[in-house]
């Protein structure tokens, strides 16, 4: 009986995720005006733009390297969650017209976040360990910037 | 068997992922975690003044030229008009009425804690409140004032306020002109700013917000509002596309783009202080939005791509009351202004 109702559950299962796969998310990556960016408009030093591209870039940039897995249903649901999300949340391909000081603010909510683990998220860290953060690289993130009001 | 055992712990974890990923925050803290005051500051107590004259001097003749309607074509506009000084400094109108009862094409903004902006009008085309003042008074649709001999020609028609340009402005020759005027004015508005709850909540004291605040701090917080609403005036402290996420539908004014003509900066807009917010109603730059609580919604949705509740909207409404501030009553007391000359020109109709 329990193996019937299992091999149901899976069939079922099976025939959602085929179906699912004719609705996928969108999974785009908008223009980058290079004027624009995060290191273009802040200039912060190299080891914050190497920190910043390699741990935060697919869900807070305009450049994504979407994962295999995000073409498959529901991975793909998710994943697409977590870029629009982090892309309207705090977006690196769109610095421009943030004065120093709002850098210098959003630096700030950056490595407390980096700071308490948060971020990057814990199920994001198995798949891409370029994104494990290293004691320097929170250092480096909340270092800077400091000659800021 | 295992084979089951490992079918329904995937099936759980799928679940579980799903519900934690989809699923609503709970019920905010009354609490607020010291982490996330760190994107805020206290409203500076004093804001430098720009070079001139004595400081006095300057304050008292921008206090006359700011509510001095023959400063206007049809002398019946002030800059008090539309930016009033005991109602918060705004007219609370979708845009002002102006010469020959013409409109604005954008919102007043508050003049309050103006001068601590960025920049100065929704688009920024004026670096400081002295060159902003200076804007309306030319303004065809606002106080149409033909040139700035024109304005000069109205202050030396009356000796008080020739002699009121002289004591602020000792080191010049000629000193009415419409600059010197900008001056005063920009030097009177650098001190009206309005301390609030939040800046004792800030400076240490934990009773300056109601419980209710703290938690419309936090969902404030958790909408993510301060990743543009941040530091001393919550805002004005950088420019953001309006539609971030979800395109605006009124795009008739296409906001910084007018002065800078890159296509860039279509629908780029200077993000607006949060400071008195409650009572500066209509919002957004076109005035088109009545309540504060359609403001939170609407801003929530075009910008960050959420969807908030009635219960989240009201809780952030309600922490938002904390950032009305103290207006200086006495500072802005309208002054008796000098009495007009035969030689002072005529209104115009």
């Amino acid at each position: 009986m329990l193996r019937k109702l299992i091999s149901y559950f899976v069939l079922l299962a099976v025939v959602v995720i085929i179906v699912m796969q004719f609705f996928p998310p969108e999974r785009t990556n908008p223009p980058v005006n290079p004027a624009s960016t995060f290191v273009a408009v802040a200039q912060p030093p190299r080891e914050v733009a190497s920190v910043v591209g390699r741990a935060c870039r697919d869900c807070h940039t305009h450049e994504t390297v979407w994962p295999a897995y995000s073409r498959v249903w529901p991975a793909s649901w998710l994943v697409a969650k977590d870029v629009r999300e982090g892309r309207a949340k705090l977006n690196f391909s769109e610095w421009r017209g943030l004065t120093p000081e709002m850098t210098k603010l959003r630096m700030t909510e950056v490595c407390s976040e980096v700071t308490k683990g948060a971020m990057p998220p814990a199920y994001y860290r198995p798949m891409h360990p370029e994104a494990r953060l290293q004691i320097e690289d929170v250092r480096a993130l909340c270092a800077w910037p400091t000659d800021q009001p | 068997m295992q084979r089951t055992y490992i079918a329904i712990l995937s099936a759980a974890a799928l679940s579980m992922l799903i519900v934690t990923g989809c699923g609503k925050q709970s019920a905010s803290s009354q609490t607020i975690d010291a982490a996330r005051l760190r994107m805020f500051k206290p409203l500076p107590e004093v804001l430098p003044v720009k070079a001139g004259g004595p400081e006095a001097e300057r304050v008292a003749l921008g206090r006359m030229l700011y509510y001095d309607t023959r400063l206007s074509k049809s002398q019946t506009i002030s800059c008090n008009n539309c930016h009033k000084l005991d109602a918060y400094g705004v007219d609370n109108l979708p845009t002002s009425v102006g010469f020959k009862q013409q409109h604005g094409d954008r919102n007043s903004p508050t003049v309050y804690n103006a001068a601590a902006h960025f920049v100065q009008f929704w688009d920024g085309r004026a670096k400081d409140v002295e060159e902003q003042a200076k804007g309306p008074m030319m303004n065809p649709v606002e106080m149409a004032m033909a040139s700035d001999k024109q304005v000069a020609a109205v202050l030396k028609s009356m000796p008080e306020y020739v002699d009121a340009f002289k004591k602020s402005f000792p080191d010049q020759k000629d000193p009415v002109t419409l600059d010197n005027a900008g001056n005063a004015i920009g030097t009177f508005e650098r001190k009206l700013l309005t301390p609030a709850r939040w800046d004792k909540f800030l400076k240490g004291d934990a009773a300056a917000l109601t419980a209710q605040e703290k938690a419309g701090f936090n969902v404030f917080y958790e909408t993510g509002c301060e990743t543009c609403h941040a530091g001393a005036l919550l805002g004005a402290n950088l420019y953001q596309k309006l539609g971030n996420v979800k395109p605006y539908p009124d795009t008739t004014d296409p906001g910084r783009f007018k002065v800078t003509k890159e296509d860039g900066d279509t629908m780029i807009f200077k993000v607006p202080s949060l400071r008195n917010v409650a009572k500066t109603a209509p919002y957004f730059h076109n005035g088109k939005v009545a309540t504060l609580e359609d403001a939170i919604a609407q801003m929530a949705d075009y910008q960050l791509g959420k969807k908030l509740t009635t219960e989240e909207i009201a809780s952030i409404a309600t922490y938002l009351q904390s950032l009305t501030g103290e207006i200086p009553a006495e500072y802005i007391k309208p002054p008796a202004l000098p009495p007009s000359t035969p030689k002072t020109p005529k209104p115009e109709a």
